[in-house]
C-alpha cells in the first residue's frame, strides 16, 4: 500500500525567464484564442469556417489551372476580392482578443507581473496580426504551390506571390491595429463586432459616394484618392507601387504610390498609438 | 531586515490626497495594513508595485526603489486584487499556468506549480471547470493562488476576505496566517474589518485618509489595553463602590463591570472585594481589547 504524503510548501528555485519570454507566451495565448483552440468547439466554428471560405477560391484557381491551364485569380488581388471575408474575420475575433480582459478586470493580474502595457498590446496586436496574416497567406501559398504542381505554360508568378505575401503582412498590421484599437474601446464583445464591421462597411461604401463626386465634378485626379478610404485598396495602391502589379479597383487607378504608403504607415501608428492610450487608460482604473 | 519602507510617501489626485506624508517599515512575517474604505490602502499597494507614481516621497520595496525598479518588484511579489479579476470561460488551472508563465516560468515548471498552489489553496477537482461557475469563496481562492504560484518573496493581498461568509473568511484567514508562517512568504494584507486581522498579523499599520493613525506589534496593541469582566449575581453597585474606593478603574457595562487590569493586584482585589461583600461571583473574564477599540480611541484623539 502507498501513502500520499503531505510534503507542505514546496518554494520554486527554477529559472525565472525575461519579458520577452512572458510576451511571446501572452501572443502565442492570444494567437491560440482567436482560433478559438483549447476552448469549446463552438469558439472555433467562426474562424474556422471563415478560413475554409478564403481558402475555396484558392483551390477553385488551382483546378482550373489543371484543367483549362488558366489562372483565374491574381495573387495580387486575392485579398481585395476576399476582403468581405478578411473584414467579417477581424470583426468577429478582434472582440474575442481584447473584450473578456477589460470587461472581467484582468488587466491588473498582467500589470503587476513583468508584462508593461506595451508589451501586452505588442502581443495583442502580434497575434491578430499573425491570425489575418496566415488567413490570407495560407491561401496565397496553396495557389502558388498549386501552380508549381499543374507547371503552367511560362515561367511561375514567384515574383508577384511573395510581393502579395509581403503586402498580405503589411495589410494584416493594419487591419489589427485599427480592430484591435476598435475593440478595445468597448468592453462588450457584441459592441466590438458592430464597431469593426461598421467602420468597415463605411470605409466601403463611402468609396462610391466620394469617388463619384469628385469625378462627376471633373476632378479624376482626386477621385482616385477616395480608394485609399478602404483599407484593402490602400494596401493594394502601395502593392501596385512597390511591386508594379495592375490596380485592382473597380475604377480608374491609384494616386501617386509614396504617397498611398505614408498613408498607410500613419495608418498603422494612428492605430496602436489609439491602442495604447486605450490600455493606459485601462490600467490607471 | 525591512521588507518594505517608505518615507514622506504622497499620492495627490485632482481631486483628494489618496496617501500623504506617510512614513513606515514593515519586517518580515504578516502585516495587516487597516483603514476604512477609501483609506488609501489600496493607493498604496499601487505604489509599492511600482504602477502609480507618487506625488511626492519615496518607496522601496525588498530594497529595491518602487518608481524607478517596479519591473523587478514585480517579479518578486504577488498580488491579489481586491476587485473581481477572473475571467469566466477558462478553468483555474488554465488561469493560473498562464499566469504563472506571465511571470516567466518556463511551461514545465509552470503547470507544476500551478498544480501545487490550487491544491494549497484549497481547490480539488474543481479547478478543472470554468471560474464562471464558482462560489465567491472559490473565487478569491483562484485570486490568492495566481497571487502565489511565482513563489513570491513577498505578497499583497488587497482585503481577501471581501464578500465571503464567516466560515469562508476564518478559512481565508487561516490561509493567510499559513503563507506568512509555514510557507515562509511575507504578507501585506489589508482589510477594513479591524477584528479579523488581530489573529493573523504580527504586526498591524493603522492608516485613515492616507495618513498613518499607528504602527506597531499585535503583542504592543493588546497589551496595553487589558481588562478584566466581572459579572456577579447581584450588589453590582456595592462591588462597584469598593473597587473604586481601592484605587481601581472601573466602568460598569449593562450587567457587567469592566475593570482595567494595572497588575495582578487587580485580580485580588476583584476577588477580595467579592468576597467581603459575599457576593456570587458568576464571571472573571480577561479580555484582550481588540484593535477596533485602540483604533476608536486613536480616531478619536484626533478628531
Amino acid at each position: 500500500m502507498s501513502e500520499i504524503y503531505d510534503i507542505g510548501y514546496r518554494h520554486y528555485d527554477g529559472p525565472r525567464l525575461g519579458r520577452a519570454h512572458a510576451t511571446l507566451a501572452l501572443a502565442v495565448h492570444s494567437l491560440r484564442g482567436v482560433f478559438g483552440l483549447g476552448r469549446p468547439a463552438r469558439s472555433k466554428l467562426t474562424p474556422f469556417s471563415l478560413a475554409a471560405i478564403m481558402l475555396l477560391p484558392a483551390i477553385v484557381n488551382v483546378a482550373t489551372m489543371a484543367l483549362i491551364q488558366q489562372r483565374v485569380v491574381q495573387y495580387s488581388g486575392y485579398a481585395v476580392i476576399m476582403q468581405a471575408v478578411v473584414a467579417i474575420f477581424l470583426a468577429s475575433q478582434a472582440p474575442t482578443l481584447v473584450a473578456p480582459d477589460l470587461r472581467h478586470r484582468v488587466l491588473p493580474l498582467y500589470l503587476s507581473r513583468p508584462v508593461t502595457i506595451a508589451s501586452y498590446v505588442g502581443a495583442k496586436v502580434a497575434a491578430m496580426t499573425t491570425a489575418v496574416f496566415a488567413l490570407v497567406a495560407v491561401p496565397l501559398t496553396v495557389m502558388y504551390l498549386g501552380e508549381l504542381v499543374v507547371d503552367l505554360p511560362g515561367p511561375p508568378a514567384t515574383g508577384e506571390f511573395f510581393g502579395s505575401v509581403v503586402m498580405a503582412l503589411a495589410l494584416a498590421l493594419l487591419l489589427s491595429a485599427f480592430g484591435l484599437a476598435l475593440a478595445s474601446f468597448t468592453p462588450r464583445r457584441g459592441l466590438g463586432v458592430a464597431s469593426v464591421i461598421t467602420v468597415y462597411l463605411l470605409s466601403f461604401a463611402s468609396i462610391p459616394l466620394v469617388y463619384g463626386a469628385l469625378a462627376s465634378t471633373g476632378h479624376d485626379d482626386a477621385a482616385s484618392w477616395a480608394w485609399l478610404l478602404n483599407p484593402f485598396w490602400l494596401v493594394d495602391s502601395v502593392q501596385s507601387w512597390l511591386f508594379g502589379t495592375p490596380p485592382h479597383s473597380i475604377e480608374g487607378g491609384y494616386p501617386s504610390g509614396p504617397a498611398s504608403a505614408v498613408f498607410l504607415v500613419a495608418l498603422v501608428g494612428l492605430g496602436l498609438g489609439a491602442l495604447m492610450l486605450r490600455y493606459r487608460k485601462a490600467a490607471a482604473r | 531586515m525591512h521588507i518594505l519602507a517608505t518615507e514622506g510617501l504622497t499620492k495627490r489626485f485632482p481631486t483628494v490626497t489618496a496617501v500623504d506624508q506617510l512614513t513606515v517599515t514593515v519586517g518580515s512575517g504578516v502585516t495587516g495594513l487597516v483603514g476604512a474604505n477609501g483609506a488609501g490602502k489600496s493607493t498604496l499597494i499601487k505604489m509599492l508595485l511600482g504602477l502609480l507614481p507618487p506625488t511626492g516621497g519615496r518607496a522601496s520595496v525588498l530594497g529595491l526603489d518602487a518608481t524607478s525598479r517596479g519591473a523587478e518588484i514585480r517579479r518578486l511579489v504577488g498580488y491579489m486584487p481586491e476587485h473581481e479579476c477572473l475571467p469566466p470561460d477558462v478553468s483555474a488551472t488554465e488561469l493560473v499556468v498562464h499566469l504563472a508563465r506571465m511571470s516567466g516560468l518556463p511551461r514545465t515548471a509552470a503547470r507544476e506549480r500551478a498544480a501545487d498552489v490550487l491544491r494549497h489553496v484549497g481547490l480539488a477537482e474543481e479547478r478543472y471547470r470554468p471560474v464562471g461557475g464558482y462560489s465567491t469563496g472559490m473565487k478569491q481562492r483562484v485570486k490568492l493562488a495566481q497571487a502565489l504560484v511565482h513563489d513570491p518573496k513577498l505578497i499583497f493581498l488587497d482585503e481577501p476576505t471581501n464578500g465571503l461568509d464567516p466560515r469562508g473568511r476564518d478559512e481565508m484567514l487561516t490561509l493567510v496566517r499559513r503563507i506568512g508562517t509555514e510557507f515562509g512568504i511575507s504578507v501585506l494584507v489589508t482589510s477594513h474589518l479591524l477584528g479579523e486581522l488581530e489573529r493573523i498579523c504580527d504586526h498591524v499599520i493603522v492608516i485613515d485618509g492616507g495618513r498613518l493613525l499607528r504602527s506597531s506589534s499585535i503583542g504592543e496593541f493588546t497589551q496595553a489595553t487589558q481588562t478584566v469582566t466581572v459579572e456577579v449575581d447581584e450588589g453590582l453597585d456595592e462591588l462597584a463602590a469598593r473597587l473604586a474606593a481601592g484605587g481601581q478603574a472601573v466602568s460598569p457595562q449593562g450587567r457587567m463591570l469592566v475593570v482595567k487590569v494595572l497588575g495582578p493586584e487587580t485580580y485580588d482585589a476583584v476577588r477580595d472585594a467579592a468576597a467581603d461583600l459575599g457576593l456570587c461571583l458568576i464571571r472573571l473574564e480577561q479580555n484582550r481589547h481588540r484593535i477596533e477599540d485602540v483604533f476608536r480611541d486613536e480616531v478619536g484623539a484626533h478628531v
